[in-house]
């Protein structure tokens, strides 16, 4: 399949600081690609690059195949953006917000009006469509601020952190949104902190930090291959006669961590070894009073990526 | 084209539709020339009356506003988030700054003009008779020059705080070296000839040509003033916005 979307060795200077680090990745037709990252990872930058609201240094970018710097205009045409900031004007209604920023794209008439009022419903917003923006809660200016970017009906749509400081509510209307987005073959660039969410909506998924791809692929393949671990927390008695060293001579296993109410083992996943953790803590006679198994998530991937240092 | 409209239609309405503005840009200057006019209308004769001059300078005054205006139409608070996803639209920078101009001055022209009338009608306050089109033409300009001054000085400042302060400033010089309130001669020759550099001295003294001796001769240079310092305003507005700051 051709891609849709194709980054090659893209770099984002300001002045003297590279914040973009020759970054090359595609989108592919109907996919739901997130891009992951912690604050300062240039997850925005580069979608601000994408977009064509920040010029790049060095690399290239092409949307059908067709280089983006010279097409500028007809690429933005094409595409919806999500900002990451409530963009909308307050003292509009919300169906005079979709109507304005849909006619930015050259639509008028009567196929504006149509246009305007599938935004509405895909918002959810019918009760609320001539009511003034400064009147709606947090959640319902999110799902506009959504609404103003799909109106014009672009194939391809980026949201920057889309679902931020919104009720669980209307955080599920905007996944469902976006899957019945993807249904009707539209392509989405998406970026979040929220986990759940990538785990929920992604179909391919880019981690990026300090400006770079630190790891690529579906979710499935992600945790397989960068955090194949399996997480084993073994509780026991206190007094049971237990060395957990000798956990370590079991096959797959790769670290040991003791925890206070017992131990927490990290194993290779795909080696069937539980049979042999427990013969262990039988034959130390040790009361077991509790065992969880857990497959990595893409928050434990995230975190063992990109560290648990704050950033800020 | 369509999409430039569509946004200069947008910023109009924000403007109309923000009592502040609308009442900063008539009832404001009509009070004023109101009670400037009754105060000093001892110091002044029958021919020209008090609310004949401040009907002018007020005029005068109420247009090099429009300055103030422009810069909110760009990046008021209340309008800022809007107007910066303009920048992911398939229009061109020139679109997006230059539509604050023309808003700006359409909004301005209309309310100025609007209180032109009001004043006439309620003080009497004169306007000219065959000077009239002329006077008319150089607030029009007036409008066009500050909303371009405006709009200059937020793509300098990219901040709608900062560009109103050093507005302010602005303004309240062009006002005083333009002789709008009192007689620049008054404070001596090298204020007088300092006061023939700036725009406002050749509207001003237009104007009182044009109005009260209905001498067209200073019409044609304070147009050109006018005209080519908005150009040139707008043209540096070109040069200094990019849309990369405002990200």
């Amino acid at each position: 399949m051709n891609p849709l979307l194709e980054i090659a060795n893209l770099e984002k200077n300001y002045r003297e600081r590279k914040v973009i680090h020759g970054i090359s990745f595609s989108v592919f037709p109907g996919e739901i690609l997130c891009l992951l990252g912690p604050n300062g990872a240039g997850k925005s930058t580069t979608i601000n690059v994408l977009t064509g609201a920040l010029g790049h240094s060095a690399g290239s970018i092409a949307y059908k195949g067709i280089p983006v710097k010279k097409n500028s205009r007809a690429f933005k045409g094409e595409i919806g953006i999500v900002p990451q900031e409530l963009s909308l004007y307050e003292d509009l209604t919300a169906t005079q917000n979709i109507r304005f920023f849909c006619s930015l794209y050259g639509i008028k008439g009567k196929e504006l009006s149509e246009k305007t009022d599938v935004a509405i419903r895909f918002a959810g917003l019918e009760d609320r469509a001539k009511d003034k923006v400064k009147t709606f809660s947090g959640g319902m200016k999110r799902r506009l601020n959504i609404a103003c970017a799909i109106a014009h009906d672009p194939e391809l749509i980026i949201m920057d952190e889309p679902t931020v400081g919104v009720d669980p509510q209307s955080r599920n209307h905007i996944l469902d949104s976006i899957r019945e987005l993807r249904s009707k073959g539209k392509t989405i660039i998406y970026t979040t902190h929220y986990m759940e969410e990538v785990e929920e909506i992604s179909t391919r998924i880019l981690i990026m930090d300090h400006g770079k791809i630190i790891a690529e692929g579906t979710k499935e393949e992600i945790k397989e291959r960068l955090a194949g671990d399996r997480e084993l927390t073994v509780e026991y008695e206190a007094a049971s006669p237990v060395d957990a060293g000798g956990f370590m001579n079991i096959e797959g296993v790769r670290k040991v961590t003791p925890i206070p109410e017992g131990v927490k083992i990290s194993s290779e996943s795909g080696v069937e070894n539980i049979d042999r953790i427990v013969a262990l803590l039988m034959g130390a006679k040790a009361k077991i009073s509790n065992i969880t198994c857990r497959k990595a998530s893409i928050e434990t991937v995230f975190l063992q990526l990109t560290g648990t240092t704050l950033r800020d | 084209m369509y999409e430039f409209k569509q946004i200069v239609r947008l910023d109009f309405i924000n403007l109309i539709t923000n009592p502040m503005w609308v009442f900063f840009s008539t009832a404001f200057p009509f009070l004023m020339v109101l009670i400037l006019g009754f105060l000093s209308s001892s110091d002044w004769g029958k021919s020209v009356t008090a609310y004949d001059y401040y009907g002018i300078t007020m005029m005068i005054y109420a247009a090099l506003n429009t300055a103030t205006i422009s810069a909110n139409s760009f990046m008021e608070e209340r309008i800022k988030g809007g107007n910066l996803r303009i920048i992911h639209a398939p229009v061109g920078p020139f679109a997006i700054h230059f539509s604050k101009v023309i808003a700006s001055f359409a909004f301005g022209t209309v309310c100025h003009l609007t209180t032109g009338m009001a004043l006439h009608f309620a003080a009497g306050v004169h306007y000219g008779t065959t000077g009239l089109a002329g006077a008319l033409a150089i607030i029009v300009l007036l409008e066009f020059f500050a909303s371009a001054l405006g709009v200059l000085l937020c793509c300098v400042f990219r901040s709608e705080s900062a560009a109103n302060q050093i507005l302010s400033l602005v303004i309240t010089l062009l006002a005083i070296l333009g002789g709008l309130f009192f007689r620049v001669d008054g404070l001596g020759s090298s204020a007088e000839r300092l006061s023939g550099f700036f725009p406002v001295k050749w509207v001003c003294t237009a104007l009182f040509a044009l109005v009260w001796d209905n001498d067209p001769s200073l019409l044609a240079p304070a147009t050109a003033i006018l005209l080519v310092a908005s150009a040139a305003f707008v043209a540096a507005s070109s040069m200094i916005f990019h849309t990369e700051d405002y990200i």
